[in-house]
């Protein structure tokens, strides 16, 4: 659907990711501006290369968070009325190895980055008198538990990512900022661990996923830019499965 | 594409098979009410008014859904008439009694499962059939509703039939997917419809209020502060059918602007 985003300024976080990667490349095909954000440089300056401007940001510092937004909002002429909040990071870690340390990193980046990105999109938002959507990828792992890949600090994040999201929908909604997340299940992307016993992973998706396969992230980004268009105008505080079925349950 | 839409003769269906007939897609709209035939040469009036050509087609049907051999003839007919089906979506429904259990019929009871359930499970049955046979996948997407993941005093029958409409639908993602075939369930909100007026007069009448005051009580209670439209519901249902949804199945997706969060 070319131009259904035409005129949409979009801020997409974790820009170099894979899945923000195709978030963006998804949005620019439909017609948005874009803005990368990736703490990251090296890969954020490569993935620009598809037509986004790149903006070096630490999700996790505040400071560092209201600056980018301030700086896309100047790169978009205005400020961003789509934000994905794609940054994030995959630790593999069994609950009584679990340190304070690594529970706090992981915290840091998938929920307080997301929190703080939130935050700073919408209040200029709402300075500008302007509606917006909020996309946020949580994952599966929020919904179910996993005792064969244990990483109990990223599925709290994520489940805390659910609950942000249905906040962000309740408080933002009188100001017609809708806010909704993606849960995608087993992706083909570089952060998958499932597929690295490939016979092991070949049986999971034998037995473990209805649709038997791994999923796009251009599947996800269908699913989130669907969420940011004017397609999804009457859904905010949703949770939207991209998994093949699996929570089918 | 070739679609199926029950319940089209007004309303969301009619808003449904609206979208997926711009998008592309000939489209069968389906009705208990011969009403029907009137919105589906609307409809193939408006497409190729507004240069869908391709000889598109625009059929309507009378059945009723929750008749296992009418149903059954008109998913025959309805294949007869566009050369197959590769997207059911059913939203054919009715509101029930609006009684407490204590005072409702068991004929009233069965009414409203039997077209809001069972007329789902029969259209699937017929359509799914023909899709596997087809052997080139498809989509399904059944109405259910926010009040099948809430109760409501009052709506027990409709709660429990639109609760079952989304079970139904996992189940039938599960045993489809090896097909290719996804099932998804929408749960809309308050949406401004007939039947959702209907609800309304009678709240009214019972808490000796007007219509235009449950009307703004309603709006009042969700947060995006209005109803939800045809053009919300078929915004959801045209991402759902679309290859862009290949990897979604065996969901329950809210429009109900903010009111219920799944």
């Amino acid at each position: 659907m070319p131009g259904r985003m035409a005129g949409r300024r979009a801020l997409v976080t974790g820009g170099a990711g894979a899945i923000g990667l195709a978030c963006a490349r998804r949005l620019l095909a439909e017609g948005a501006d874009v803005v990368l954000l990736d703490r990251n440089a090296d890969a954020l300056s490569a993935a620009a290369g598809i037509g986004a401007a790149p903006v070096a940001c630490d999700i996790r510092d505040p400071g560092a968070v209201a600056a980018a937004v301030t700086r896309a909002a100047g790169l978009l002429n205005g400020p961003a009325d789509v934000l994905v909040n794609s940054a994030g990071v995959y630790r593999i870690a069994p609950l009584l190895d679990l340190t304070p340390g690594e529970w706090d990193d992981v915290l840091a980046v998938n929920l307080r980055g997301t929190f703080l990105a939130g935050r700073a999109m919408a209040a200029a938002l709402i300075a500008a008198g302007r509606p917006g959507a909020i996309v946020n990828i949580s994952s599966t792992a929020g919904l179910v538990a996993d005792a064969a890949e244990p990483s109990a600090h990223y599925n709290a994040s994520k489940a805390g990512v659910l609950a942000l999201t249905r906040q962000m929908a309740a408080e933002w909604a009188p100001h017609g900022i809708r806010a909704n997340a993606v849960c995608p299940g087993v992706i083909d992307t570089p952060m998958l661990r499932m597929m690295d016993d490939p016979a092991a992973g070949a049986a999971y998706l034998r037995t473990g996923v209805p649709q038997g396969r791994l999923g796009s992230a251009e599947e996800v980004a269908a699913a989130v830019v669907f969420l940011a268009s004017d397609d999804a105008s009457y859904l905010t505080g949703a949770t939207v499965p991209v998994d093949g079925g699996v929570t089918a349950i | 594409m070739r679609a199926i839409v029950t319940g089209a003769a007004r309303g969301l269906g009619a808003a449904i098979a609206g979208r997926l007939a711009r998008d592309g897609a000939d489209v069968v709209l389906l009705d208990v009410s011969a009403d029907v035939t009137a919105a589906a040469d609307r409809l193939a009036a408006g497409v190729a008014g507004a240069g869908g050509g391709r000889g598109q087609v625009a059929v309507g049907l009378v059945a009723d859904v929750s008749d296992e051999i009418a149903s059954a003839a008109a998913v025959d007919r309805a294949v007869g008439a566009i050369g197959g089906v590769d997207v059911l979506v059913n939203n054919a429904g009715i509101g029930g009694p609006d009684t407490d259990v204590t005072g409702t019929s068991l004929a009233e009871f069965r009414r409203v499962l039997d077209v809001n359930l069972t007329g789902t499970f029969l259209m699937c049955r017929a359509a799914a059939t023909v899709m596997i046979g087809q052997g080139s996948g498809g989509a399904i997407v059944n109405m259910g509703s926010v009040f099948g993941q809430q109760g409501v005093a009052g709506g027990a029958g409709y709660c429990a039939s639109k609760a079952g409409v989304a079970l139904l639908t996992h189940s039938l993602a599960l045993e489809l997917a090896p097909h290719g075939i996804r099932a998804n369930t929408i749960a809309p909100g308050n949406m401004a419809t007939e039947m959702h007026w209907d609800e309304l007069r009678s709240r009214a009448a019972r808490s000796g209020t007007t219509f235009d005051e449950q009307v703004e009580l309603v709006k009042a209670s969700v947060p995006l502060g209005r109803h939800g439209t045809g053009g919300d519901i078929a915004g959801v249902v045209a991402w759902l059918v679309s290859p862009d949804a290949g990897y979604v199945t065996g969901q329950t997706i809210g429009v109900n602007g903010g009111i219920w969060f799944s």
